[in-house]
């Protein structure tokens, strides 16, 4: 049995690895990708989005465009380069031939998880703007939609983008709020987890020994973020996005905590911050599925040999 | 050339009278409603919206249903105000007319592209509708002429709160979007609606016609009368949304400032909260026209003539 999912995207240099993990996993039926703000700016995430399945021979895969700025704050830029200017570090994808599809990401959301009820899985790994309008726009579509499996947050860690918020989150923390309690089945996988799957240099040479322009790209688009690690004194990359697909290609690798989990949206010093009623003081019954513990390394070695297998098919 | 104009509303008995104004009014073209949560469900609200239309024999008029719920709040309704099915007293059929199929906030933004600069939203419920529209479609913002907003309490204390006023307490965070978002808007705060009273007389004069329409406002009023009795100790009941609908026909009803506007979306006490920034301390460009100063007899009279042209028409 395969899964069938939906990435919802901000690529993004680790969203673009999510896409090459999802083709090259054969556990995965990859339905679809749905643009947002985050990393970059829309256009550059859509354009990123329909370059890196031309890349990978997949531009059969649909691709739709969707919010440009958040559900109500304004549009947050980061001061950090991470993901270099075009959104994916050095790498020069060609400008793609393949075009969106003519519909909002938010109906297509809808349609496509209204048409088969508990079939599909959504994987947001941006913020979650588009989510939240699709759960406020049509009721339906939370009773239909499988499981949303998230990348955001931050339990015990800190923050990436303040001292105590996520980025994904911090991007757009009333979406948050909307998606977490909602009803939907939510695996939320959090900084907690990521941080501990490290990509190095050496395992990107590794991958880049095979002769295919996704090797390159890897490479490529791995530079600017392997140095914005190295600048915080951590050899290698966090895989925080291709981490949400462990749940369907290797769930043996995670462990899961039931926790009732909220996201502040004050607006104050915590606001984006995600916390978890860990003694329960609020009474309050989980809402989600957290992973909090992960074997890092064993998940970068499976990684590491699917994108192997991806390159060998794509060569030149 | 009549106005064309879309109305998002959630009926609600002042918004009933705001649809009946519309359609008495020969300046006006309404091509559609959305509805919206508000004074009750969505599910109630646009069943009301068909029975008024229907009852105006104006079900020619789309009715588009909208979002259930607030954007980012939990849902709060309105039944002590306008009754358990939102109209008061009155008992209207079920009307025989359905909703259209295409969401609310897509009627918004199909009825706007495809008319650039030709059509005025009038916005009388929270507005979380528009709010979803804006974000979808962000070149509505350039493209619809004006948007007129009932909502909000610059200097006036609030009604839902001690601070903020229903639409703008409702959902607050689509306030917050739609305040910010450039269209150039005509807001009608309580500072203004509530210094026009529909009074007992007012009532007694609309009666004198015998007309389903005059039995409707009495039913529906009477209703609204008593919340403002019992809540508000003001004799007879404020019509806030017709007095929206009625700037569009006659302007010189209000006295109008370009304001700095904003409202506080932080969850405290000022939750909801729509101030302005009369010494624009932030040197910021006004982003709303607003309401402050009213005739409210003028409106009164005006309401009233169209309320009894529209009754003599339908008995």
């Amino acid at each position: 049995m395969t899964s069938k999912i939906i990435i919802d995207t901000d690529p993004g240099v680790d969203d673009a690895l999510t896409f090459l993990l999802a083709l090259a996993s054969p556990e995965i039926q990859l339905e679809a990708l749905t643009s947002v703000h985050g990393n970059i700016g829309i256009e550059n995430t859509t354009r990123n989005a329909l370059s890196v399945l031309e890349l990978a021979q997949a531009s059969h895969i649909p691709v739709a465009r969707g919010c440009e700025v958040p559900l109500v704050s304004p549009l947050y830029k980061s001061d950090k380069n991470v993901h270099g200017k075009k959104g994916v570090g050095n790498a020069n994808l060609p400008e793609p031939k393949s075009k969106v599809i003519n519909q909002h990401a938010i109906d297509f959301l809808i349609e496509k998880v209204n048409a088969q009820p508990n079939q599909i899985s959504i994987f947001p790994i941006g913020p979650l703007t588009n989510i939240a309008l699709a759960i406020r726009k049509d009721p339906e579509f939370v009773k239909n939609v499988k499981e949303l499996v998230i990348m955001g947050g931050s339990i015990k860690q800190g923050g990436n983008a303040t001292p105590l918020a996520e980025f994904n989150i911090f991007a757009d923390a009333h979406a948050a709020h909307v998606v977490f309690h909602t009803g939907i089945p939510i695996k939320l996988i959090p900084l907690d987890v990521t941080q501990q799957c490290l990509l190095t240099a050496k395992d990107i040479e590794n991958i880049h020994q095979i002769n295919s322009p996704i090797a390159r790209f890897i490479k490529d688009a791995t530079d600017v973020y392997l140095d914005f690690y190295r600048k915080h004194g951590i050899d290698g990359c966090a895989l925080h996005d291709p981490l949400t697909l462990a749940t369907i290609i290797a769930p043996e690798l995670l462990i899961f905590e039931n926790y009732y989990v909220g996201v502040d949206f004050s607006g104050g010093i915590s606001n984006g911050h995600t916390f978890a009623d860990l003694m329960n003081v609020s009474k309050k019954p989980a809402n989600m599925q957290v992973a909090m513990n992960v074997r890092g390394r064993d998940f970068i070695d499976l990684f590491i040999e699917r994108m192997k297998d991806l390159c060998q098919n794509i060569s030149s | 050339m009549p106005k064309h104009i879309i109305l998002d509303s959630d009926p609600g008995i002042d918004d009933s009278l705001a649809i009946l104004l519309a359609l008495a009014s020969p300046e006006l073209a309404l091509k559609g409603v959305s509805t919206i949560h508000g004074n009750a469900s969505t599910a109630q609200v646009t069943t009301n919206a068909l029975s008024i239309l229907e009852l105006a024999n104006a079900s020619h008029i789309p009715v588009y249903k909208g979002c259930d719920l607030p954007l980012v709040k939990d849902s709060l309704l309105g039944p002590e105000t306008h009754g358990d099915t939102g109209l008061g007293y009155a008992k209207l059929p079920e009307p025989k007319t359905k909703f259209q199929g295409q969401h609310g906030s897509d009627f918004i933004i199909e009825e706007i592209m495809s008319n650039p600069k030709e059509v005025t939203l009038v916005a009388i419920g929270p507005l979380t509708n528009v709010a979803l529209a804006i974000r979808k479609e962000p070149r509505i913002v350039e493209n619809v002429k004006e948007v007129f907003i009932m909502g909000g309490a610059i200097q006036h204390t609030g009604n839902t709160t001690a601070l903020a006023e229903f639409n703008t307490y409702v959902d607050p965070h689509a306030a917050h979007v739609v305040f910010h978002s450039g269209m150039p808007m005509i807001l009608t705060p309580l500072d203004v609606t509530y210094q026009c009273i529909f009074t007992k007389d007012d009532l007694d004069r609309l009666l004198k016609i015998d007309s389903p329409i005059t039995k409707f406002i009495a039913d529906a009023t009477r209703f609204y009368m008593e919340f403002h009795d019992e809540y508000q100790k003001i004799d007879g009941c404020v019509i806030n949304d017709p007095m929206t609908m009625a700037l569009l026909l006659m302007p010189e009803i209000c006295d109008y400032q370009d304001l700095v506007v904003d409202v506080d979306i932080t969850p405290g006490v000022g939750l909801g909260n729509t101030f302005a920034d009369f010494y624009n301390y932030q040197k910021k460009k006004p982003n709303i026209k607003v309401a402050m100063g009213v005739r409210p007899r003028m409106f009164m009279e005006l309401f009233l003539e169209r309320m009894e042209k529209l009754a003599k028409t339908i008995s």
